[in-house]
């Protein structure tokens, strides 16, 4: 029992981490929170959906046709909106990413209908890991959590693009003096982030089985309370802070009780605010 | 006496032109029909978080996510009160102020600690635990069925009195609040107080080496905000009637920050012209449903690239234009 | 008449370290009440870190600091700022740039002129004549420093040395006992710096405010300043008259050096 939960509660905090680690690389980039960051997980599922009951493909095929579909919508909203962001007020920032999230929301809705799809597709067959049987799927999404967030850490400490996106996510102005092409920057750390809130999106299809046009909403406020508690811009952060919030709800959803689930993120978040104001995993004080 | 003139005659000048606006509105009624009415209804409804969201954020610099969530207390509050005590609209009004404010100190303990974006996580969180609260304690709230057929204003001063139900007396109602909301806005950020949460927005470190208690004009900040969202959620729940949690929806949040933020943060007028044009835009849109939030979407992110300080600026920029001479040489410069 | 000098300002051991880095490195100070004095120091010498530790933005990491005869050790700077009427500037951080410069005064005099934090919400009778008050004071600071004529003008629409005059006149308001200012001539004209060097000696003379300054001007500081300090990896390396302190050759030295 103790152990299912606690392989579901990572199974379910690896999609966290994966979305949410997206959204902290905007924000570290970009410096403005990405209101509509859910909204690129639903069109994910919806995008691979369509592949798989629309044009016929396999699931397999319709992982890349998703992302690269999320890829195009994230360089056009990158490219018209985001990168203007990096010289708006925090605020107006909000209400720009806001507006995009209106306008996916309904227009998913608008495209494929306000109810709810379902999606056919997934490994969904069992297999034995450690006595217990655990769909593919979820095994999958586990391992493909840690491939992207080892194949991050190398980008952003290692990779000559990495070190650009910490210069900007330091100082913009220095940036521009240094002749570095800010906007490159930011509209490909966006487009690199919405994808990975793409990938999450498709991978968790098969498990949640229903897809609908609001879908993205509860995931962009749990990535906020994964983010924070990640310590904002920390990589390994986010994967464990998704992991904690992951278990966390898993035990609090059978122990306590299910109506409590979507408690779990925001209390664990003031909990953990309390105690350290910048993260839990993060040492340095930022604001 | 130079030092009076300036500052003085611009203030007169604002109250004459406060004076005349809400003329204007008092006498609205004679001309628009009830589904106007009711669409500035929804205005005002919206227009009283925003003010507290006006005042944290616009003045002491704080982005403050909870609005809703203490709209929603609010709400709950003025609700029960009404229906198991019968209480008169006043005293339900009162409580539902005090009760968010009350709120509003224990959680400004961990949320006064952190600054940016992690206050305004932290302020989303509420609204959620909110939420759950308000799910779950079902002894109280009724949970998710939430409460219905709450009564109708009663004015009066303690039993007996007169009862609000048509849409204009509603309307009045609404509209004595909201001038009252402001009016009390006013006088809080022309204080010393509101100078001082201007400079704690500025430059906190700087504002609190000129000898201010930072963290208490802050607190205050947040306290009133709670107070005037409570205001907001007393006079929707005894005009819809009925509440529930979903009265916590990040939907609400949003209008709310819509109506600040695209009206003009940190003025007077901002919000509420945000009120007045951003509600009724989305009841405007309603011509065509499925396109309606699709649009209304667009609207808000054009707005900020087109309108980067609210669509106050250019209103007034026009109004400026219409009304040439006095207006402009008694601002000073 | 002798008068037995009083400290100021008194520094005893003073220490601050950032993890291994030691900013500040155990000070003894005596600042005499009355006195204009200079403090300078190559740069990383720890001017604005020992500024930090007096006015409570750091806690220093071993040591005292007294304001007068009162241990402030450890305490707020906003609370050092309204009970012991110790004021700093800050090299970066001017003024309220959203606020017009009378304003900018109204409200450094306020937080002393309103005891309790209610009163600053009202918009009473008392609350009002005290603004009014306040305003009044404002007119003749503003007229002293000669930024009369831009008395409704918003600070952020200032030049940056009338910022700077704004920043000192706002430190006046509410009647100060020691100002501490950092680096108050960097990047002004010659003309401004004139000045404000004139209104510290105007106010140092008549109201007996105590001056303590950080700059790298060593010329201005030199006319302007009783005595010189003089700051280097943390410690002092000499202390005194400031002609003799400029030509003292390990001074000379650490400056060459640093």
């Amino acid at each position: 029992m103790l152990q299912n939960l606690l392989t579901d509660g990572l199974v379910i905090g690896s999609v966290y981490a994966l979305v949410s680690v997206g959204m902290t690389v905007i924000l570290g980039v970009l410096g403005q929170i990405n209101f509509a960051h859910g909204e690129y997980y639903m069109a994910g599922a919806f995008a691979a959906w369509w592949a798989i009951d629309r044009l016929g493909l396999s699931y397999i095929e319709s992982i890349p046709l998703a992302i690269l579909i999320v890829a195009v919508l994230s360089l056009v909203i990158g490219y018209v909106v985001m990168q203007r962001l990096v010289d708006v007020s925090f605020d107006a920032g909000i209400i720009a990413t806001l507006g995009i999230s209106l306008l996916l929301q309904n227009g998913a809705t608008l495209l494929f209908g306000g109810t709810y799809q379902v999606f056919d597709g997934g490994w969904l067959a069992p297999m034995r890991v450690l006595g217990e049987d655990i769909a593919q799927q979820r095994i999958l999404i586990v391992l493909v959590t840690l491939a992207v967030f080892g194949a991050l850490e190398w980008l952003v400490r290692k990779s000559s693009f990495g070190k650009q996106m910490r210069a900007v996510a330091q100082n913009v102005e220095c940036c521009h003096v240094l002749g570095l092409d800010v906007r490159r920057v930011v509209l490909i750390t966006f487009i690199l982030g919405t994808t990975l809130a793409a990938l999450s999106g498709v991978m968790t299809a098969p498990i949640t089985m229903n897809i609908y046009g609001a879908m993205g909403e509860a995931i962009t406020l749990k990535s906020f309370a994964v983010i924070v508690m990640g310590g904002m811009g920390s990589i390994g952060g986010t994967l464990l802070a998704g992991w904690v919030l992951g278990i966390m709800e898993s035990l609090v959803a059978a122990y306590v009780g299910l109506q409590f689930r979507d408690a779990v993120a925001f209390t664990l978040l003031v909990l953990v605010l309390m105690w350290r104001p910048s993260g839990f995993f993060n040492t340095k004080a930022r604001y | 006496m130079p030092r009076f003139t300036v500052a003085g005659q611009h203030f007169a000048g604002q109250l004459a032109s406060g004076a005349l606006i809400i003329a204007c509105l008092a006498l609205f009624p004679l001309v628009a029909s009830s589904y106007q009415l009711s669409t500035l209804i929804i205005s005002m409804v919206f227009l009283l978080p925003a003010l507290g969201l006006n005042l944290i954020l616009g003045y002491a610099g704080m982005l403050s996510l909870a609005q809703m969530g203490f709209f929603g207390v609010g709400g709950y509050t003025s609700a029960l009160l009404a229906m198991h005590f019968g209480t008169p609209f006043w005293l339900n009004f009162s409580a539902a102020c005090l009760v968010p404010a009350l709120l509003a100190i224990p959680l400004a303990i961990p949320a006064l600690r952190l600054r940016h974006t992690s206050f305004v996580m932290c302020t989303i969180a509420f609204v959620f635990i909110l939420e759950s609260v308000s799910k779950n304690w079902v002894g109280l709230t009724r949970g998710d069925m939430g409460l219905s057929s709450v009564p109708r204003p009663r004015i009066g001063l303690w039993s007996g009195g007169f009862i609000v139900h048509t849409t204009v007396q509603y309307y009045y109602l609404g509209l004595l609040l909201c001038v009252l909301a402001v009016a009390a806005l006013v006088t809080i950020v022309r204080s010393p107080a509101g100078r001082y949460m201007i400079a704690i927005r500025e430059d906190e470190v700087l504002a609190a080496s000129i000898g201010g208690r930072t963290w208490h004009y802050r607190l205050a900040a947040f306290v009133l905000s709670a107070a005037f969202a409570g205001a907001g959620g007393s006079y929707y729940v005894h005009y819809v009637t009925v509440i529930s949690p979903s009265v916590f929806d990040p939907t609400y949040t949003n209008t709310v920050l819509v109506v600040v933020l695209g009206g003009g943060v940190g003025t007077i007028m901002g919000p509420i012209l945000g009120g007045v044009v951003f509600i009724a835009l989305s009841e405007v849109l309603r011509i065509a449903p499925e396109l309606r939030m699709v649009v209304y979407g667009l609207i808000l992110t054009t707005s900020v690239f087109l309108f980067p300080k609210g669509i106050v600026e250019p209103l007034t920029a026009v109004l400026r234009g219409a009304i040439p001479s006095r207006a402009r040489g008694s601002h000073g410069r | 008449m002798v008068v037995e000098p009083r400290t100021a300002l008194s520094l005893r051991g003073v220490r601050k370290a950032f993890g291994p880095i030691v900013a500040v490195a155990g000070v003894d100070l005596d600042i005499v009440a009355g006195e204009i004095c200079g403090l300078i120091g190559p740069n990383g010498s720890g001017k604005s870190t020992l500024f930090d530790c007096c006015t409570g933005l750091l806690r220093p990491t071993a040591g005292r600091v007294l304001a007068g005869a009162t241990d402030i050790t450890g305490w707020e700077m906003a609370r050092i700022a309204r009970q012991e009427r110790l004021l700093r500037s800050f090299q970066k951080a001017v003024v309220f740039r959203a606020l017009t410069a009378e304003d900018n005064l109204v409200l450094a005099g306020q937080m002393t002129a309103f005891p309790g934090l209610a009163a600053t919400f009202g918009c009473g009778q008392n609350t009002r004549r005290r603004v009014r008050e306040l305003r009044d004071r404002a007119g003749v600071l503003l007229e002293r420093v000669g930024l009369a004529h831009m008395r409704h003008a918003k600070a952020g629409e200032m030049s940056f040395g009338q910022q700077k005059l704004l920043q000192f006149a706002s430190m006046l308001m509410p009647e100060p006992r020691t100002i501490l200012l950092d680096e108050p001539f960097a990047g002004i004209n010659p003309v401004l710096i004139e000045r404000i060097v004139e209104n510290i000696r105007a106010v140092n003379r008549e109201q007996g405010v105590t001056f303590v300054i950080v700059e790298h001007n060593i010329d201005v500081l030199r006319d302007l300043s009783h005595r010189l300090v003089v700051l280097s990896r943390g410690s002092i390396l000499a202390d005194g008259d400031p002609d003799a302190v400029i030509r003292d050759p390990l001074v000379v030295e650490a400056y060459l050096a640093g």
